[in-house]
């Protein structure tokens, strides 16, 4: 992937290909042009009378256009520079791409441009797995189009391949014969269009015209421009936070996703590439982590689960009634029913979080309509935590899947294989009750009582809820809480004895509010200390975990999205100065990478690396790191709505003078918020500004909201 | 004909309401095959309200599907949305109602812990 260019558009529609923009996958290799989870191009390569070309540069235009400029010959020994070749792509339902090949020599040139096409349709899932086809394969010439054809009983994909200039062409792709004047050019353009069944049985292509793939395009782009005016504005001293900033809006466009249900409207999808779909758990996240930007994916997200919540038991699907859905897949292997992903259920904390989402949304827009109109579906979900998820009858949220095959085996969002174990390093049994659950579960039914009382005027469901959580939180801190460690333990296995690992996840709790006072200052203590806290941030598992591994993927790396729920969770509790520290480094590490968060990097010491080491084969970009910064300049700012006001409570790093964010959207209709604070200037010459590296204390800004038109009272105020 | 099918939309008709489709109005019609033979079930939801008739009247969905596939999808031993994307069913319309409408349609293989649950709740509420 890390060689790889990934553009991106109208969803799940996406390009993968290598510098030269081509393609050449195996069955276990990621690039192709892919669509509703099936790839229908493997193979993709120009030659210019019969060579590969070689990359000069390569232009992101937009997250659904590049351009790649080439010349002939493979760059090792000698570049003939009288050719030059660019490709234009542009991704839209399959992709148009516009070949232009240059000749700078006095004397007119005769040359053979050949596009080898093929297409394996291999599913996404046979992609990860290397799974091979059961179906078979055809193409034929028709029109002067290329189809390939993939036919298993009812379920066919094809690909179409037409261009506007003449072309010869065979089973394998196109061959131009081209002569081209001294100084002159040559230009073609190729569509390549998918086509599946459609609604209706029949076949749907989509083919553009000029004119309707202009206007697409057109669209796409005041889209695009629409989004980032319509988002709150940041103003900071300290610059990269202001591009990672943008760069976080233009990549969460990038993974909005409208699924048809959705009537137009987008949520976040997880990840590029891979993950261009609904999951529950990612776009509950992501929309809690947008809801101060931009709400309207919360509401969608929010519509669209609960209109595919569970409504019956289903062992293969993991389903249960109320529960909300973990992953939805369009390709071969959903349709035969040998993956569950129509849509797959197995996911123990999304039911809670989509309660908790309701909520905050409410709380920050005031939309009591949207909040009414779910109440059946919030209603069922908080039911299923009480009679679903209480696998072991102990009255905790636990996760067992039924379907042993295919199914998940760790439902919560450090699903690997290794992820809960105890100290030793060996791993509990099943069913098991993460910690992270229960905080979950105490807080959706907090905030579902909220609403009961607010908006759907049911008050016995509103103490009943209170009551429930006080108990929960009264026996989670006596059952879980790890006396002579000082932390939450990481599970509860089948026997109720405590996992006794130290990890992350006691970050959330602190999020969720279940942790009682008198122990938050304990498990601060140990979130930023040196065994879970790298210096960039917190470490999935602690160093000195019996499974610990700073590049494994959920007991060692760092991970941006998880960090930023910490840093809510530490500013819960009041401790600002360790959020602010949090938000420092992650943000520190944003610049590494050009702003854009991987979805992990490796969990070794800061000192020891200098720069953030991203994880190998991690989804970019990841939708919920793409939120962190978000998150984090909320935390930074310390906003909270309450009743119609926007309590604005700054704690800023050192290295961040000022802080503004302007138009934030809300109940209040638009609001500014500034923070301010103190910059170090003694720092050594030459070196990067880094916010994390300075020191460990933080300022507190005097706290400032205002509506629009209102006077502006900025007051200074260093701790 | 009595089958999974016919027993499905007469239970459904008998029950006459599911607050699950409680915030959606609607209608879906399956326009159903067997042989020559073709058989509508159109099924009409407002309010969580639910009124099944047997023609062919217009609908905001319409699904095209064999009798077969029908009778494994009312059975829970198939799903109606797989097969929506294998192409072995045909829908016209809003595909957001047959999301809708396929949760009222069991699921697959039900074991005994997961069903004990849910007549417990049942019971309870």
């Amino acid at each position: 992937m890390s060689n790889g260019l990934v553009q991106i558009l109208d969803g799940n529609t996406f390009v993968v290909s290598d510098s030269r923009g081509d393609i050449e996958a195996s069955l276990t290799d990621p690039t192709g042009l892919f669509s509703y989870d099936t790839r229908f191009l493997s193979k993709w390569v120009l030659t210019v009378n019969g060579q590969r070309l070689n990359p000069l540069s390569v232009d992101d235009l937009q997250y659904f256009e590049t351009r790649f400029f080439l010349v002939p010959g493979t760059g090792t020994v000698y570049v003939d520079a009288k050719l030059s070749v660019i490709r234009s792509r542009e991704v839209a339902e399959g992709f148009h791409e516009v070949i232009t090949i240059l000749n700078h020599d006095e004397m007119p040139v005769d040359l053979t441009v050949r596009l080898e096409a093929e297409s394996d349709f291999a599913d996404l899932f046979e992609v990860k797995d290397a799974l091979k086809k059961k179906g078979t394969y055809d193409s034929r010439i028709d029109d002067g189009q290329l189809h390939l054809m993939y036919q298993r009983g009812t379920f066919s994909r094809e690909t179409i391949i037409s261009t506007s200039a003449s072309a010869k062409l065979d089973q394998r792709g196109l061959t131009f014969k081209v002569h081209i004047e001294p100084h002159g050019e040559w230009t073609t353009s190729v569509d390549v269009a998918t086509g599946l069944m459609g609604p209706g049985g029949e076949f749907r292509v989509q083919v553009k015209d000029k004119q309707a793939r202009k206007r697409a395009r057109q669209s796409m782009e005041q889209n695009l421009d629409k989004w980032l005016a319509e988002a709150p504005r940041v103003e900071c001293d300290w610059e990269p936070l202001q591009s990672t900033y943008r760069r976080s809006l233009i990549d969460l466009a990038a993974l909005r996703y409208s699924p048809s249900i959705a009537k137009g409207q987008s949520l976040p999808a997880a990840g590029l590439p891979w993950f261009m779909t609904m999951f529950g758990r990612d776009s509950i996240f992501t929309s809690l982590q947008a809801v101060p930007f931009t709400p309207e994916l919360a509401a969608t997200t929010l519509r669209v689960l609960g209109a595919w919540q569970g409504s019956r038991v289903d062992d293969f699907r993991d389903e249960d009634p109320g529960r909300i859905l973990h992953e939805m897949r369009y390709g071969e292997m959903t349709a035969f029913e040998e993956r569950p992903h129509s849509p797959y259920y197995g996911c123990a904390d999304a039911t809670a979080l989509y309660v908790i989402l309701l909520d905050e949304y409410e709380r920050w827009t005031g939309d009591t309509k949207l909040v009414r109109e779910l109440e059946f579906e919030a209603r069922s979900a908080l039911r299923w935590i009480d009679v679903y998820a209480d696998l072991m009858g102990n009255g905790y949220v636990s996760y067992k899947r039924r379907n042993e095959e295919t199914g998940l085996e760790n439902q919560c969002w450090k699903d690997s294989w290794d992820s809960i174990s105890f100290h030793n390093g060996t791993l509990p049994g099943f069913p098991r009750a993460t910690c992270e659950l229960q905080g979950y579960a105490y807080d959706a039914k907090l905030r579902g009582a909220r609403l009961a009382r607010l908006v759907w005027k049911d008050p016995a469901l509103a103490e009943k809820l209170e009551g429930d959580a006080a108990d929960l939180k009264r026996r989670f801190n006596r059952d879980f809480w790890i006396e002579d460690g000082e932390f939450f333990a990481l599970a509860l296995d089948p026997e109720g004895k405590q996992v006794d690992a130290l990890a992350s996840n006691n970050g959330h709790l602190l999020w969720s509010g279940i942790v009682d006072k008198t122990k938050a200052k304990a498990v601060a203590n140990h979130l930023m200390g040196p065994r879970l806290f790298s210096g960039w941030g917190v470490r999935t598992l602690a160093d000195g975990e019996g499974r610990f591994n700073p590049i494994g993927y959920h007991v060692g790396t760092v991970w941006p999205f998880d960090n930023s729920f910490i840093a809510w969770g530490l500013r819960r509790y009041g401790f600002k100065a360790e959020a602010a520290q949090i938000a420092a480094g992650i943000l520190d590490a944003a610049e590494f990478f050009d702003g854009r968060l991987p979805e992990a990097f490796g969990g070794y010491r800061r000192e020891v690396t200098k720069y953030p080491v991203q994880y190998p084969t991690a989804c970019s970009p990841q939708a919920w790191s793409t939120g962190a910064p978000l998150l984090l300049i909320r935390t930074m700012l310390g906003l909270e709505p309450m009743g119609d006001h926007l309590v604005v409570d700054p704690a800023l790093p050192e290295g961040i003078g000022h802080l503004e964010l302007l138009d934030i959207p809300g109940r209040w209709g638009r609001m500014d918020a500034f923070g301010r604070g103190r910059v170090r200037v003694e720092e050594r010459l030459g070196q990067r500004a880094q916010l994390g590296a300075i020191a460990h204390g933080t300022t507190n800004g005097k706290t400032n909201g205002r509506k629009r038109g209102e006077k502006l009272t900025r007051a200074r105020r260093t701790s | 004909m009595t089958d999974a099918t016919a027993e499905f939309f007469d239970a459904l008709a008998q029950r006459g309401h599911d607050p699950m489709l409680g915030r959606f109005k609607g209608s879906v019609r399956f326009d159903v095959k067997s042989g020559n033979r073709t058989e509508h079930f159109r099924v009409a939801f407002k309010q969580g309200d639910i009124t099944v008739t047997h023609d062919e009247a217009e609908a905001d969905c319409v699904v095209r599907a064999d009798r077969s596939l029908l009778n494994a999808c009312a059975a829970g031993e198939k799903n109606i949305m797989a097969a929506f994307l294998r192409g072995e069913i045909a829908v016209q319309g809003d595909p957001q109602l047959l999301v809708l409408f396929q949760r009222i349609l069991p699921g697959r293989k039900q074991s005994e812990d997961a069903l004990a649950m849910m007549d417990a709740e049942r019971s309870e509420s």
